[in-house]
């Protein structure tokens, strides 16, 4: 009897959680459908003589059609997809080459380098603005891609969190047994450590994926073009400061976080594996 | 290797593969000339047209409108002005980010010191004194404003006629809560009045701020020096004191520029909200449901024969100091700024009404507006310009802001610990708290040896 009950308890407080968790998702999904008027007045469909009293006949898509048709917002779809792509694939690689070396190279100046890596954890983010600022300005870099991408192309946390990976998962015995055999250091990184890491590889991307995407302070300060301009900040573009199109400010974010969710889906299984990977000793 | 790769990794190779791809085929129009960065949507909308004009007759020197996000604008403005980052030729700008800009010596502020211009082309005598105080400093005016912003009261007009009550024999706020205090019936028994009479609260600064001026309480003198401690002050905050706490409470807290408070708007939990032309025109865009439903009338006075408007909010539009060709942006923002056709456009999409005296004739503004009931709101806001209050420029208009909003929770929890709410009782407290306030405030302000206090 306790068996059977367990689960029903199990799964019963688990529901409430769900439904507590997609509340927010569909009054989002429903406030883009709707006028402004019935924004206000009701919380989720507008009511009305329809199936199930909804007023189906209430419903917009207005927002999109704005979203779509009048705004940056494909334009700021494509640059959200070329600079969490692209970045998080170069910040990830080289994260990974970086604990790689760190890890399981010998050289003068490593403890040092390590140090420092240690050091630009502690710092705060928000501190490197200014001078980061100044620097891109100074090079040229100001509204273009390569100052947006350049100073989070090897982030220190990712070294770091490598370098841990590295020590724990890849045997020092293997690398030299290839090299012996005469594999060169790419090699050996691509088809031997590569594959041992690969969860966290998985997990770290899906990490960067999401910064990058939601990324709103970087792209506001660094670009200037509006052609330049990802989802984060155009969607904050249709929030005004004193008046809002609310069905389509959740219409421009229903938009934004479509795309991440399904990429969650796509890779939970390394998100979690990355995750996990020695939490359990064996 | 390419066979460990998970689908997911898959699909973001490929995304990164097909984004590249078509980032570096799509073309980024770099614009040459100067640029004017605004944050209202409703600026590049209006401003297109006539910019486009001026760029046929200027070839040699464009102009682009861009539309940046408040607290970006923000950023990048003081960037520029302080570090000498690239910043745009000219700014459009909400007052709260002005006043930070003319911090400093007066010739190294960041914008284009206008009074000369303003006063050779006779705008001094267009615009009264008070429209160019939020855009000055230390005597100079920096910038154009786009309106004065007079302050009405909108009421739910359906509710207060319902009830059979009578808003003509509303003259001071005494009169207003007596008038409407049976809108505050307890109908659904549950211990709390249905609704309240007007939206705000002791921590939101800008409603303080409106109700201050409008009393002529200010925090700040006209050489831009603090002044918290003053009697008026005390005896404004002492009254303040039971719209917010006590039997007597007569306020809410229905945020403004939010989903919740517009639906507490609609729902009529509160029956008044001080409103400024501005935000007249955000009501017609945010509250749809309220069409018909609201009216408008003149701020009730805090004494007989007192004051019956205030202001609030503002936007300027000012020369960086790095702009190249400061008189051609100087012609252009004057023919944006004093444009019957902008004025009108401004009047209809927004609801705001022309600072400029011989733009307040113009028959759009006599014209009868549906969503307040069919009043001419336009003509409502005009004749309250003539008695509007000035407010002075400071960049630590914000802290003044904070230190009043402590001084009246401090005040507020006094009178509940005490269980008095009069304003008699409650003055000499509040006298108490606004000279620690003051005392705290001077020494912060006084930081910045640029804005310390003429001798």
């Amino acid at each position: 009897m306790r068996r059977r009950l367990l689960p029903l308890l199990i799964y019963g407080l688990l529901a409430v959680f769900a439904t507590l968790t997609l509340t927010p998702f569909a009054f989002l999904v429903a406030s883009t459908v709707k006028t402004k008027a019935d924004f206000v007045s009701t919380l989720f469909l507008p009511a009305g003589d329809g199936l199930f009293g909804v007023g189906w006949d209430r419903l917009t898509g207005e927002n999109y059609r704005r979203i779509f048709g009048e705004l940056h917002v494909p334009r700021a779809l494509l640059n959200s997809c070329f600079l969490a792509s692209v970045g998080s694939l170069l910040a990830t690689l080289f994260s990974a080459m970086g604990g790689y070396a760190l890890a399981k190279f010998r050289f003068p100046g490593r403890e040092g380098i390590i140090r420092l890596v240690l050091a630009a954890l502690i710092i705060p983010g928000p501190l490197l603005i200014a001078p980061g600022f100044q620097n891109l300005w100074r090079l040229g870099l100001l509204d273009t891609y390569a100052g947006l991408m350049l100073p989070g192309l090897a982030p220190a946390f990712g070294v770091f969190l490598f370098r841990q990976t590295m020590l724990n998962a890849v045997p020092s015995e293997l690398i030299e047994a290839a090299r012996i055999d005469g594999a060169g250091e790419f090699r050996i990184f691509f088809t031997l450590v590569f594959p041992l890491v690969r969860p966290m590889f998985g997990a770290f991307l899906m990490i960067m994926f999401l910064g990058i995407w939601n990324d709103y302070l970087g792209p506001q300060i660094v670009l200037q073009s509006p052609e330049l301009y990802p989802l984060s900040t155009t969607v904050a573009m249709l929030k005004n400061l004193h008046w809002n199109d609310y069905g389509l400010v959740m219409a421009g974010t229903l938009v934004a976080i479509a795309p991440v969710m399904c990429l969650f889906l796509l890779l939970q299984r390394e998100f979690i594996a990355g995750l996990t990977s020695g939490a359990v000793k064996g | 290797m390419l066979r460990l790769l998970s689908p997911g990794l898959w699909v973001i190779l490929l995304l990164a593969v097909l984004s590249s791809l078509l980032v570096a085929l799509l073309p980024v129009t770099r614009r040459e000339g100067a640029e004017l960065w605004t944050f209202l949507p409703t600026s590049v909308k209006h401003y297109q047209p006539v910019i486009d004009d001026w760029n046929r007759q200027h070839p040699g020197a464009p102009v682009t409108i861009k539309l940046l996000e408040y607290s970006a604008l923000q950023r990048r403005m003081l960037s520029g002005f302080f570090a000498g980052t690239p910043t745009a030729d000219l700014l459009e700008i909400e007052r709260n980010i002005a006043s930070r800009a003319f911090v400093g010596p007066l010739d190294r502020t960041g914008f284009v010191d206008l009074t000369d211009r303003v006063r050779a082309d006779g705008l001094d005598q267009e615009i009264p004194a008070a429209g160019f105080t939020p855009w000055s400093s230390r005597g100079r005016i920096f910038g154009l404003p786009v309106g004065f912003h007079p302050v009405l009261l909108c009421y739910r007009a359906d509710l207060v006629e319902a009830a059979g009550l009578d808003v003509s024999q509303i003259e001071t706020w005494d009169d207003y809560f007596r008038v409407l205090r049976p809108l505050m019936a307890d109908r659904d028994g549950d211990g709390h009045p249905d609704r309240y009479l007007i939206s705000g609260w002791n921590t939101n600064g800008g409603f303080l701020d409106m109700l201050m001026l409008q009393a002529d309480a200010r925090l700040f003198d006209d050489q831009g020096r603090p002044t918290l401690d003053t009697p008026r002050n005390a005896a404004i905050l002492a009254r303040l004191v039971p719209w917010f706490a006590g039997p007597d409470r007569v306020a809410a807290d229905a945020p403004d520029f939010s989903a919740a408070g517009n639906r507490q708007r609609v729902e009529g939990y509160v029956v008044g909200t001080l409103m400024p032309d501005w935000l007249a025109g955000a009501w017609k865009t945010d509250l749809p449901a309220l069409a018909g439903r609201v009216k408008l009338m003149p701020l009730p006075a805090w004494e007989p024969g007192g004051r019956r408007t205030s202001a609030w909010g503002g936007t300027m539009i000012g020369i960086a100091r790095t702009a190249p060709h400061v008189e051609q942006q100087w012609q252009l923002i004057k023919a944006l700024y004093t444009s019957p056709t902008l004025a009108a456009a401004n009047y209809r999409d927004a609801m705001i009404v022309s600072p400029l005296r011989r733009l307040r004739s113009l028959p759009f503004y006599q014209e009868p507006e549906p969503y307040f009931g069919g009043q001419r709101v336009g003509q409502l806001f005009i004749a309250q310009v003539g008695s509007m209050p000035s407010r002075p420029s400071s960049p630590f208009f914000p802290e003044a802001h904070i230190y009043v909003v402590n001084v009246l929770t401090a005040l507020k929890q006094h009178a509940e610990s005490i269980g008095r709410y009069d304003a008699a009782t409650l003055e000499p407290k509040a006298r108490e708290l606004l000279a620690a306030a003051q005392a705290s405030f001077v020494h912060q302000v006084a930081r910045n040896p640029f804005l310390l206090p003429p001798p």
